[in-house]
């Protein structure tokens, strides 16, 4: 009877919990201080996946359905978390869960068990070996450990056969690759996991995750030099765009880096470092003075050497589709920028995509601006808006009342402002978007409210309240302050989130640009897929009938979809285009749909042709543009069709067609 | 037990191709060569070179050799890779397309024109896994 209780417990405990589990992304975002709070204890000492907030979510999943069972391991990730709530304070600014209960629930569970329940893991040679070159502590095979990789390099319904190593340094990394060849082993490097825990859910989880073998995380790969004096830093494989972007800002430098949580080597390797910086700063190997790598023999290289083959180049047809990286860089000598005293943010409203898709490419051919891009509702709501339910009612008001489909997002120093303003009729400057971020709350409140039909049924809703005589009154009735935006979230975190909105960073836009911090909500409890690509410039119709087609394949299959971005690239030669579409990552059904998606407007993207699509974008990253994008390859025939539906079956066995 | 890239197995291999494969039919009438060259073989970490000639579907040739060779000048397409990433291969849990688009196997020629003939291989591969029961450890 007694024991029968206990299970019962002990099955409650982590059921208690698993809502919050579930809604985990592995977004990363627990792994930076990027409020101020410090990094979690036992994270930061132990390294592993399972010793951070993401991996305890993740292993409590695989405890709670059984699929692992406890070792002794348990009791010391359980055990190294203090309970400090610097996971629930990070979490909550993202995805508004509390990752702390379930660490506190992991306890209660460990408490529970029985000395009889651990398993026992036995060493073997492989995990010798990986010690003998990492040392005892960086090296394991403990299934408890290895679990909390799922949906981050490991699929979710693979064996869990790996080993995870933790190397220090290069020369580790080489020689457990020369290990891994000689075992016949299969290899992956990791770094932040958030590509990888993107295309866990889909069709793509077999292609870009790894099935058996030795996980390379990088995660302790920690150098970081900034040297002011040739405007360049060296960055270590565990170093995060937001560390990198921190250490050069202390020096009024700018490193041109993709989101917050991503590792910047590990973004020059996956997709070139593609942002809305790119027309000034660069993209692909313009990112990088030099790499240090390690190449699948285990050899060490840097890009400076004189004698290695080209590393620049690639061929650019469609079947040149890389599924995981060629080589793993160990480190990357990376550009910085000039940070101007008189950069701003300007933003310009449009009711629809042509327009604004007329301005950036201006913009971009002219060069202003040092970030461009057109944004759509949804990223904007997505972004400032600090709940989900919050950024749905605020998308609605965009949409519907305010007729605000798109941004040209602008930062710029005075001069290009100017130029800004002069092309556009009404403008959102720094002092309204700090407004419409802290009274995004306020905002949302008012969807359905008469203000926002009379607004509405304006001829031109959005000069009305940007540039006409209700811009006073929206501003004074949004009620814009760090108390009313600490109001939406927990009683317990609201003088947290008092303080953190009092800071001037967090509603100045172009620091939030530079250190990409809100990009992370946009896989708040749910998962997004963004497939797109490059395309020329030149033909505008040709780039709305390419958006048109994502659109409406979001459509047939019901999908909650909106382009992500647009950004000029090149002197504005060409343009980068992520469509999103966002799903519940937990749903497999959506999940099928999802990955349908992804093939189909694949596939429609290379029959429209002079396209490079995210797929052939992988792992790219290190080559130069010129020889990436030009020329872009033509449309498919219909024998290459043929072949691309080929390709597709061996590579991913049976799939629905569409 | 058959073991992979043994001398029965070379047999069986052959046997089992020109009788279960239709030229037409199953191998598109293709005509190419591939060298795949097997990196760490064990026990001793051998390189073992298994070499196939189709000619209009046929199998014409089969061979496996010992050691290094110059990255066969006479094959169309060269793949490298190592005796894990074969086995993974025959044993079902990797295909040909993902092992080479994952940079498990180092292919030398024209990746259009190996993708080309992905299915024609890709049943090749399925013969030879009918006749593989048994691996080195």
């Amino acid at each position: 009877m007694k024991t029968t209780k206990v299970l019962t417990f002990k099955k409650k405990v982590l059921e208690n919990v698993i809502d919050i589990a579930e809604k985990g992304t592995h977004c990363g975002m627990c792994r930076i201080d990027f409020l101020g709070t410090g990094l979690c204890p036992s994270g930061k000492k132990h390294g592993f996946l399972a010793y951070w907030p993401q991996g305890r979510m993740e292993l409590v999943k695989h405890l709670k359905d059984g699929r692992i069972k406890p070792t002794e391991k348990l009791i010391d990730i359980a055990n190294s978390c203090n309970l400090c709530g610097i996971c629930d304070k990070q979490c909550n600014f993202v995805t508004q869960l509390r990752p702390e209960k379930v660490a506190s629930a992991l306890k209660e569970y460990v408490n529970c068990l029985d000395k009889s329940e651990y398993e026992t893991v036995p060493d073997d040679e492989i995990i010798k070996g990986l010690r003998e070159i990492v040392g005892e502590e960086w090296a394991t095979n403990d299934p408890i450990i290895i679990a909390s990789y799922i949906r981050s390099i490991i699929p979710i319904d693979a064996e869990l056969n790996f080993y995870i190593v933790l190397p220090e340094n290069t020369e580790q990394v080489s020689k457990i690759i020369k290990f891994a060849n000689k075992n016949n082993l299969p290899f992956l490097p990791r770094a932040g996991g958030t590509a990888l825990s993107i295309a866990t859910p889909t069709v793509l989880s077999k292609a870009i995750n790894l099935d058996h073998g030795i996980i390379i995380d990088l995660i302790r790969l920690k150098k970081l030099e900034i040297h002011p004096e040739n405007s360049s830093a060296v960055v270590g494989a565990g170093i995060t765009s937001f560390e990198l972007q921190k250490a050069a800002y202390k020096h009024k430098l700018r490193a041109n880096v993709a989101e917050a949580g991503a590792h910047y080597c590990a973004n020059i390797a996956t997709t070139g470092i593609i942002t809305t910086w790119g027309n000034k700063y660069g993209c692909f190997a313009d990112n990088f003075i030099d790499l240090e790598i390690v190449d699948n023999e285990g050899t060490i290289k840097n890009h400076h050497d004189i004698d290695i083959p080209n590393p620049y180049t690639t061929d650019n047809t469609f079947s040149n589709i890389s599924l995981s990286p060629s080589y793993i860089i160990t480190k990357a000598t990376a550009k910085l920028f000039p940070v101007f005293d008189d950069e701003e943010a300007v933003l310009v409203p449009f009711d629809n995509l042509k327009d604004a898709l007329d301005m950036v490419l201006e913009l971009g051919k002219r060069g202003i601006g040092l970030s461009v891009a057109v944004l759509s509702y949804k990223y904007l709501a997505e972004f400032i808006c600090p709940t989900r339910k919050i950024a749905n009612d605020f998308e609605d008001i965009c949409k519907n009342y305010m007729k605000l489909r798109y941004v040209v997002d602008v930062i710029c120093d005075k001069d290009d402002k100017k130029i800004v303003e002069e092309m556009a009729e009404y403008t959102i400057d720094q002092p309204f978007m700090k407004t419409l971020i802290l009274g995004s709350p306020k905002l949302a409140s008012l969807k359905d409210s008469e203000f926002m039909k009379i607004l509405s049924e304006e001829e031109n809703p959005l000069k009305a309240i940007f540039a006409g005589p209700m811009k006073k009154h929206f501003e004074k009735g949004l009620d814009a302050s760090p108390e009313q935006m600490s109001k939406v979230y927990d009683k317990d975190l609201q003088d947290f989130f008092k303080k953190i909105y009092s800071k001037s960073e967090m509603t100045n836009v172009v620091w939030l640009h530079a250190f990409r911090i809100l990009p992370s909500r946009l896989m708040r409890q749910q998962m997004t897929m963004g497939p797109g690509g490059a395309v020329w410039a030149s033909d505008k119709k040709h780039i709305l009938k390419w958006v048109d087609m994502f659109a409406d394949v979001g459509n047939k299959y019901k999908l909650n979809h909106a382009l992500g971005f647009i950004s000029p690239f090149d002197n504005g030669k060409f343009v980068y285009i992520e469509y999103d579409y966002f799903y519940d990552h937990n749903n497999p059904d959506i999940a099928n749909k999802i990955s349908t998606t992804l093939l189909e407007t694949t596939e429609k993207s290379l029959v429209l042709g002079q396209i490079f699509t995210l797929i052939n974008y992988l792992f790219k990253g290190i080559h130069r543009k010129e020889h990436v994008l030009y020329p872009l390859p033509k449309a498919l025939s219909k024998e290459e069709q043929i072949m691309f539906r080929d390709v597709l079956h061996s590579l991913l066995g049976e799939f629905e067609e569409w | 037990m058959v073991k992979f890239l043994s001398e029965e197995w070379i047999e069986y291999a052959k046997n089992y191709i020109l009788e279960k494969l239709d030229p037409e039919k199953d191998m598109k009438s293709i005509t190419t060569s591939i060298l795949c060259i097997i990196e760490n073989v064990p026990p001793n970490d051998e390189t073992i070179n298994l070499y196939i000639e189709l000619k209009n579907g046929k199998l014409n040739d089969l061979q496996v050799s010992i050691g290094e060779i110059s990255d066969g000048k006479e094959a169309v397409f060269v793949i490298r890779g190592n005796y894990g990433t074969y086995k993974d291969i025959l044993e079902g849990k990797l295909g040909t397309a993902m092992a080479l688009l994952k940079n498990r196997l180092k292919l030398k020629g024209s990746r259009m024109e190996i993708l080309k003939i992905i299915k024609p291989i890709d049943g090749l591969i399925e013969s030879l896994r009918k006749v593989t029961d048994e691996f080195e450890k």
